[in-house]
C-alpha cells in the first residue's frame, strides 16, 4: 500500500517535465489511452489533471488539460483523450503519437476534484463519455486499496461501443460486492441490454444513487450541460451542494 | 458586452494550472468570501470563465468576480478586489 501525502505533492514547483509514451491502448474508435513515463514525477491524487504542452517547429504552442486516469498507485501516468475533430492537440494525441515519442507535461495539478480512500464514502461517481477518465483513477485507486467504500458508479455513453474501461470497469464490479457498475447507453443498446436505455436525469439518479440522507461523496464529470443537469437534478433530490463536485468539459474534450 | 462573452465557462479546479503561475500552492481547496454576497466557496468549485487574456473566477452565488489573473506583455497581474477574504487549509 503506498501511502498518499496531499500536501507533500502539492507544493512542489509545478514545472514543465517531458514525458514519453511507453503504451498506447486503442479504447473505443475515438479513444485512446497514453501510458507515459513521466520525468520526476512526483506521484498524484485520483482525480487530478495535467496540462499538455504541445510545441511546433516554428515555436507555436497549445495547451490542452487532461486527467490522470491511472490510480495514484502506479508510478507512471495514463491520460485517456479523446479525438476532438479540428482540435488543435487532441486529434495528434490520438491519431499520430507512437511509442517513445515525447511531449510536454505539467502537473499534477488541482486538489479539489480529488478523491482518496481515507475519504471514505459512500462514494457516488457519474460520467458521461470520456469524463470517466478521472473518476476511473478514483474506482482504480479504491480497488488497490480493498477499503470496501460502498460505491457506484452511473457512466452514459452512447453506445457499448462508445464506452471506454468496459471490461475492467465489469471485471471490477464482479470481484467486489461493495461496487455497483450502472449504464445508461443512450443512442444505441446491444441485444439482452438490462441497463439504461435514456440520458441521465432525475428518476434515473433517485434508483442509481445513495439517497442524500447518507451524504454520499458525489463526483460528476462530462460535457457541460451534462454536468449542469446532473448538478442541479442531484440538488432537487437533496443532496447539499458542498458535496457535489464537478469537472466540465470545455469544447477541447479535455477536462479539466 | 462583457469580457466574459467569449469564454469557455468551466469548474476552478480547471485553473489550478494557470493559478499556480500566480500562487506557490494549489489554492483549489482554499476558500474565497465573497464581498458582494458573503458566500463561501472552495475556488476549485467557482465558476471559471477561461477568456484568452487569462483567469477570471466568479461567484456561483451571485455570480460577482472575485480573482482576476492576467498574463501580459508586462507581466502576470492579479485582481482580487471582490473577494473578502481567502482562507487557506492548514499545512
Amino acid at each position: 500500500m503506498t501511502a498518499i501525502e496531499p500536501q507533500a505533492i502539492q507544493d512542489r514547483r509545478l514545472g514543465w517535465r517531458r514525458a514519453k509514451v511507453r503504451q498506447v491502448i486503442v479504447e473505443t474508435s475515438r479513444v485512446k489511452s497514453l501510458l507515459l513515463d513521466v520525468a520526476g514525477w512526483p506521484g498524484h491524487l485520483p482525480g487530478q489533471h495535467v496540462d499538455v504542452r504541445l510545441t511546433d517547429k516554428d515555436g507555436y504552442q497549445a495547451q490542452r488539460s487532461y486527467s490522470i486516469a491511472s490510480p495514484a498507485e502506479e508510478s507512471w501516468v495514463a491520460l485517456t483523450v479523446e479525438r476532438v475533430e479540428n482540435g488543435e492537440v487532441s486529434p495528434y494525441l490520438v491519431d499520430e503519437i507512437r511509442m517513445d515519442d515525447q511531449f510536454e507535461l505539467r502537473g499534477p495539478i488541482g486538489g479539489y476534484f480529488v478523491w482518496t480512500a481515507a475519504m471514505g464514502g459512500p462514494l457516488c461517481l457519474i460520467a458521461a463519455g470520456s469524463g470517466i477518465a478521472p473518476l476511473m483513477a478514483m474506482l482504480r485507486h479504491r480497488d488497490r486499496q480493498s477499503a470496501g467504500v460502498p460505491s457506484v458508479l452511473l457512466y452514459s455513453a452512447r453506445s457499448i461501443e462508445d464506452a471506454i474501461y468496459g471490461k475492467e470497469l465489469a471485471a471490477m464490479a464482479r470481484r467486489d460486492p461493495d461496487l455497483r457498475v450502472v449504464g445508461a447507453l443512450t443512442r444505441q443498446q446491444p441485444e439482452g441490454w438490462t441497463g439504461y436505455r435514456r440520458r441521465v436525469d432525475k428518476s434515473m439518479l433517485a434508483d442509481a444513487c445513495f439517497p442524500a440522507a447518507r451524504t454520499p461523496r458525489i463526483y460528476v464529470c462530462g460535457p457541460t450541460p451534462f454536468v449542469e443537469d446532473v448538478s442541479s437534478f442531484l440538488e432537487e433530490l437533496g443532496h447539499n451542494a458542498s458535496m457535489i463536485k464537478t469537472e466540465r468539459f470545455g469544447p477541447s474534450g479535455g477536462p479539466a | 458586452m462583457t469580457d466574459d462573452d467569449f469564454a469557455l465557462v468551466l469548474d476552478g479546479n480547471a485553473a489550478a494550472g494557470a493559478l499556480r503561475e500566480v500562487f506557490a500552492a494549489d489554492i483549489t481547496t482554499a476558500e474565497i468570501q465573497c464581498d458582494t454576497c458573503g458566500g463561501t466557496g472552495a475556488v476549485g468549485g467557482l465558476r471559471y470563465y477561461a477568456a484568452p487574456m487569462g483567469v477570471v473566477l466568479r461567484c456561483t452565488n451571485c455570480a460577482a468576480i472575485l480573482l482576476r489573473a492576467v498574463r501580459t506583455p508586462h507581466g502576470r497581474w492579479l485582481e482580487m478586489r471582490g473577494a473578502h477574504c481567502m482562507r487557506l487549509a492548514q499545512d
